[in-house]
């Protein structure tokens, strides 16, 4: 380095080692910032209401104990919802306007699966006023409630009439979608809590309905166990299965032996779980359905998998009758049908097409056109319609699959948590409807337990969040990119077992997935309000992690409004 | 290394040998192919600094005045309207005593439109605080970049080499590129001594009183004027290390001459071949190139001029009003020497027109017709 012994920086040119601090550019202003969170949509639809871009920032952050507490908060079965959720979430996504939706629904099982967590963090409420409840049936909506009453503080009796816990989790979705070591841990986790389970216990015969009453309140999950029948001739003949019995009996390990021919009914998720099955026990399958693609009630990427893996699907064909032939194989006469017009819940009506009948021929028959209530055990007030309806006056409450709502997984979830709330409501002898209104997360049917907890004995609740829209956007911010392809098992060694299909993201899938995400209406530290800030008037708290204005300078320029991708910084008058 | 090459490569050449760290720019015709050069070389690792594309030319300015603020060297190439918008930020750089180097193609200034040679756009700029070079051809114009460094980087003041559009710019004519070694050897890297320090933050050009303003003035012009020693001196380094000169400003036939012509840039390659016909003629003819103009060689001019009788300033530029402003430097320079000799203004070349052998030819022998003083510029066209 050539060194100069030339004049001081100061002798050449003035400088001022003063700060212009003391001029207070804060007086100059009209309007300030301020930040207002809102709910993403993503969260919105979540039916289990789970704060998604916070659990999706902490993965990205590597902070995945972090980023599993957050779900936990609102959903006690991370590992099964990311695997079997319908993920309406993804279809609400913001980012779904721009490119592709962020992989939220992998992420959550990506999140629950890195982490072998201890359930340490989550602890009861000490609560004085703790009172001894009953939940009946120990599927995901007894599951959900159980572990909500229990963090309320209250001591929690769940009773399962079968052997295990997990309801359809356990007995009805196979292995090759939610193996039973990931749901295992997942009951185990909600089982660290003070929550007392009584299996093998079924209400009605080994203790009576009148029994329960000694518990100040009451979650009535019984589920939705019963197979319906297609009500035809012939439908009692041997090897002809009931989708339910079947998949039970495969998760229950039975040896079952199927011929080289299946045909399979229905077209909901029941009838892919089966006909999935049916393909890994050697067989060849088709499914029979009355409506077309576009009304099959089952998940659409369960349809496509099933598709992939070799499946063949008829549709707009009802069997009327079941019989033998003469080499003893059954013989299904099938009525075509058509659409024409739409029933009460807007779906096409299928009707039968006069005179037009085939048949077919197969070894075996599983049918799997829907599932109904086994309500033998309940009192007559409860049954309405041929469901579960505990009403809004009585100590008891219900819900999952034997109420009237979708029979979704997280569906239940939901509905185990928002009668976890109401009972707890109902102990305290305060309205639900006024404290639902406090604890919504956004303006469909979701609820925060976390604001729950967070207003409940303080009585003091916070705001409920405006939705921010994609057009509430400045994607400007942001590159279009394209999601992380799921990676699945080989499709030739996918139908030789229940091994599981999808196999998830590696932590690389998962940080560009994570890093995808538009943080609609929270912060997410990206400091394009800070470098923006003509005046240098914002900074960073980076113990709180938190944004703090000087308003001694700030000039209320709004750039920082502008600038920020996710619409959290607002721009207020002063009056 | 002799290459074929124009004048704005030769300039990016050199730029790039500097190792200059910061390049600021905006693109401008005729300018932007030195743009390109560079770019393409940091496209391929070639280049050592980076470019900073910026949205003008007072932009780019502004980034080279903050970058050398740090300590480094900075480099950044204009033309015509791009260099008018710099305006602004030409004060300033000089003010922060910013050794800024810019390559400045002479083009002509709007309106109307067009974008041929024409020196008025540096010429405007004459009272920056900009040390200035013309330069001849694509040669001299990358030795000055190297000579401008070594200058601006000793006396804290930026420097502004000129050369006309497409005569120079865009011209392919052999160029002698000097080894990495040797340029390594005549420029070091710096470290200036005026640079922020994280340490100790500081706020540059804080309003300061009338008398602070003065000293700051007096201070510049006093280094302003050092420069004509300075840019002597290092000029004799250049020579010995690369064997080329070119001093501050050449005479040819100056000896015996009782007429001197007077030019800048690319005209004075046509007038030294004009000159030797006009030997041949019988005529008593000299040559004068001015290569600094700011600090203007006053007393070069006046020692060069003694005894002469009559001066034809050749201005490819035209203050109006007044005219050839080269002519204008050059009677103030020589007000104060005794028995001054006539000087003549002479507009040829404007708005890139043509200065061929003949029409300095035709410049010479009308002023050697000539015997009284005339003060109004004279407009001498191609036939």
């Amino acid at each position: 380095m050539r060194k100069k012994s030339e004049p001081s920086f100061e002798f050449v040119i003035p400088i001022s080692y003063g700060s212009t601090e003391v001029i207070e550019t804060g007086k100059w202003g009209f309007q300030k910032p301020h930040t207002a969170f809102m709910t993403p949509p993503c969260q919105e639809a979540c039916p289990a209401g789970i704060n998604i871009p916070q659990f999706l920032y902490l993965s990205n952050e590597k902070r995945q104990d972090e980023a599993l507490l957050t779900i936990l908060r609102e959903n006690p079965l991370p590992g099964v919802c990311g695997r079997v959720c319908f993920h309406p979430c993804e279809a609400n996504c913001n980012r779904a306007q721009y490119d592709e939706s962020v992989s939220i629904h992998e992420m959550e099982r990506y999140v629950s699966d890195v982490r072998e967590y201890e359930i340490q963090d989550i602890q009861p409420l000490s609560n004085k006023d703790s009172r001894k409840v009953a939940v009946v049936g120990a599927g995901p909506a007894g599951l959900s409630c159980a572990y909500f009453l229990s963090i309320l503080g209250h001591q929690v009796t769940l009773l399962e009439a079968k052997k295990e816990p997990g309801g359809v989790m356990r007995w009805g979705i196979p292995e090759y979608r939610l193996p039973k070591s990931i749901l295992r841990k997942e009951i185990q986790r909600i089982l660290k809590l003070p929550i007392e389970l009584r299996t093998g216990v079924r209400v009605g015969k080994d203790i009576s309905f009148d029994e329960l009453s000694q518990f100040e309140a009451i979650f009535l999950s019984p589920g939705a166990g019963l197979n319906a029948p297609l009500s035809i001739e012939g439908e009692d003949l041997k090897r002809v299965w009931r989708g339910g019995d079947f998949l039970e009996g495969i998760n229950r390990k039975d040896k079952i032996k199927l011929g080289k021919e299946t045909l399979v009914i229905g077209g909901g998720n029941t009838a892919m779980d089966v006909a999935r099955s049916a393909l890994r026990l050697g067989s060849t399958v088709t499914v029979a359905y009355r409506r077309t693609r576009n009304e099959m009630p089952a998940i659409k990427d369960e349809i496509d998998e099933a598709e992939e893996e070799g499946i063949r699907f008829e549709f707009l064909i009802q069997p009327v009758k079941v019989s033998l032939n003469k080499k003893k194989r059954l013989r299904i006469t099938f009525q075509r049908m058509k659409l024409r017009g739409f029933d009460q819940t807007q779906r096409p009506k299928a009707i039968p097409m006069r005179g037009e009948f085939f048949t077919l021929e197969t070894d075996h028959l599983i049918t799997a056109v829907g599932e109904q209530v086994d309500l033998s055990w309940m009192p007559k007030e409860l049954i309405k319609n041929n469901l579960l309806d505990a009403g809004s006056t009585s100590k008891i409450f219900a819900g999952g699959d034997a109420v009237d709502q979708p029979r979704t997984i997280v569906t239940a979830i939901a509905s185990g948590k928002k009668a976890a709330i109401s009972m707890d409501l109902y102990l305290r002898g305060e309205d639900p409807d006024v404290i639902f209104s406090k604890i919504r997360v956004g303006n469909k049917s979701s609820l925060s337990m976390e604001t729950y907890l967070e207003g409940r004995d303080s009585g003091r609740w916070p705001e409920v969040n405006e939705v921010v829209s994609y057009q509430q956007i400045n994607t400007l911010y942001f590159e279009p990119s394209r999601r992380v392809r799921l990676r699945k098992r080989h499709p030739q060694k996918v139908l030789k077992d229940f091994s599981e299909v999808n196999l998830g993201y590696n932590s690389e899938e998962a940080m560009l997935s994570a890093s995808r995400c538009f943080f609609c209406g929270t912060c997410n530290n990206c400091y394009n309000c800070y470098y923006f800030c003509p005046e240098g008037a914002i900074s960073f708290d980076p113990v709180q992690g938190t944004r703090v204005v000087d308003f001694i300078h700030c000039k209320g320029c709004g750039t920082c409004a502008k600038a920020c991708p996710r619409n959290v910084v607002k721009m207020e008058a002063l009056s | 290394m002799k290459e074929f090459m124009t004048g704005n490569e030769a300039v990016a050449q050199a730029v790039k040998l500097c190792r200059t760290p910061l390049i600021a720019a905006y693109p401008i015709t005729p300018q932007t192919a030195i743009y390109e050069k560079l770019s393409d070389w940091e496209a391929s690792g070639k280049l050592e600094g980076i470019m900073m594309r910026t949205e003008s030319e007072h932009s780019a300015m502004a980034s080279c005045i903050a970058a050398s603020l740090t300590g480094v060297r900075t480099f950044t190439a204009t033309s015509s309207q791009g260099l008018a918008l710099m305006h602004e930020m030409l004060h300033f750089a000089a003010g922060c005593r910013a050794p800024v180097v810019m390559v400045n193609v002479n083009r002509l200034l709007a309106a109307p439109w067009g974008f041929w040679a024409d020196q008025l756009d540096s010429l405007s700029q004459r009272d920056t605080g900009w040390i200035q070079f013309y330069c001849e051809n694509g040669q001299e114009a990358l030795d000055s970049v190297i000579q401008a460094y070594q200058i601006a980087e000793q006396v804290y003041l930026p420097v502004m080499v000129s050369m006309e559009a497409f005569f120079v710019s865009h011209f392919m004519e052999t160029v002698y590129v000097p080894e990495q070694e040797q340029v390594d050897r005549f420029l070091p890297p710096i470290d200036l001594p005026h640079k922020f320090d994280i340490d100790k933050p500081g706020f540059l050009v804080p309003v300061v009183s009338s008398e602070l303003y003065r000293k700051y003035k007096q201070m510049a012009q006093v280094s302003m004027d050092s420069v004509k020693e300075i840019a002597v001196r290092v000029d004799q380094e250049f020579k010995k290390e690369f064997g080329r000169g070119y001093g501050i400003l050449e005479a040819m036939m100056l000896e015996d001459a009782e007429v001197v012509l007077v030019t800048a840039g690319s005209i004075t390659s046509t007038a030294r071949l004009a000159i030797k016909d006009l030997r041949k003629q019988g005529n008593k003819i000299g040559l004068l190139k001015l290569r600094l103009f700011r600090p203007f060689p006053r007393e070069g001019v006046q020692q060069a001029l003694r005894g002469k009788k009559k001066i034809a300033v050749i201005d490819r530029n035209i203050s109006l009003g007044s005219g050839g402003i080269f002519c204008q430097e050059l009677r103030a320079a020589l007000v104060h020497s005794p028995d001054h000799p006539l000087t003549f203004s002479y507009i040829a070349g404007i708005g890139g027109t043509d200065v061929t052998p003949e029409v300095i030819q035709k410049i010479a022998l009308d002023v050697i017709a000539r015997s009284e003083p005339i003060d109004q510029p004279m407009w001498i066209m191609e036939e």
